[in-house]
């Protein structure tokens, strides 16, 4: 069931993204602002009823999260999320390197650098631990889905889980500036516009991406 | 800058609560360093390039 490498539209397009795959992104997006508006907002001053809000936009995120995590398992290609140990120090040598004020020779990647997938991953543990952390929290707060239980966990329980859900959600903001920052680098414009449209063109995908490591089917 | 937030429980002793939101402007603050640091990264890697030109 998983999916073929990519494939060409009409021979100028490669599909990068496909719509699933889109609005998970765009949706998982919206799920993450609203959390981290009705997270941090009344931290910073700003008093409303947030807590409805903040679990039913987690409650959102936790459905899409198994979304992808289905995908990923039974449709997406592991291997292009893979970070592979030499790829790995090569990428790290290179931009050693090149930080150092030496040249290295221009890299191309699969479907996504070393950096992508490292970031992927990060967001992943950090998403990870917002949701479960979220969810024991959740025990204590009325829902449809149960009365509230404030006695679910100690109190030196419920310390650590919270502590745990600040952390996810701290480190989700610099993740998030940072995502938005590569989002509008000029270089990486042609990605964000796969994550919009779904495609990058076939000229892009041969300048930026080893068709070894991102074959597509013409 | 604090890093945890602590409060009394039932028998007044000090727990542990949470992530102290002390924290919420140093990684604001960690994602500009790094968009400022990457930014002139690739600034003198693109003048580079330009020079070799």
């Amino acid at each position: 069931m998983s999916e073929p490498a990519a494939h060409y539209d009409v021979g100028t397009r490669v599909v990068r993204h496909r719509l699933a795959d889109r609005l998970y992104h765009w949706l998982m997006a919206a799920a993450m602002l609203v959390l981290l508006g009705t997270g941090f907002l009344p931290i910073l001053g700003l008093r409303f009823a947030w807590v409805d809000a903040h679990w039913i936009a987690g409650v959102i995120l936790i459905a899409l999260v198994l979304f992808h995590i289905f995908r990923a398992l039974f449709v997406l290609r592991y291997a292009d999320m893979w970070v592979g140990w030499r790829e790995f120090r090569q990428s790290f040598a290179a931009t050693t390197k090149e930080v150092l004020g030496g040249r290295s020779a221009r890299r191309r990647f699969g479907k996504y650098s070393v950096g992508q997938k490292m970031f992927h991953h990060a967001v992943a543990i950090v998403v990870l631990t917002a949701c479960v952390t979220g969810v024991i929290m959740m025990v204590g707060v009325d829902s449809p889905f149960w009365d509230r239980n404030p006695l679910f966990i100690t109190e030196k329980t419920r310390g650590v889980v919270f502590l745990l859900h600040g952390l996810a959600g701290l480190f989700s903001i610099t993740m998030i500036i940072v995502h938005v920052y590569f989002a509008i680098r000029p270089e990486k414009r042609y990605m964000t516009r796969s994550m919009i449209r779904g495609w990058i063109s076939r000229r892009e995908y041969e300048v930026h991406h080893d068709p070894k490591l991102w074959g597509v089917d013409e | 800058m604090e890093i945890f937030r602590y409060k009394s429980d039932a028998w007044g002793q000090r727990v542990l609560e949470g992530a102290s939101w002390d924290l919420l402007w140093f990684f604001v603050g960690a994602a500009l360093v790094f968009i400022v640091l990457h930014a002139i990264y690739k600034r003198r890697l693109l003048k580079g390039s330009a020079d070799d030109e």
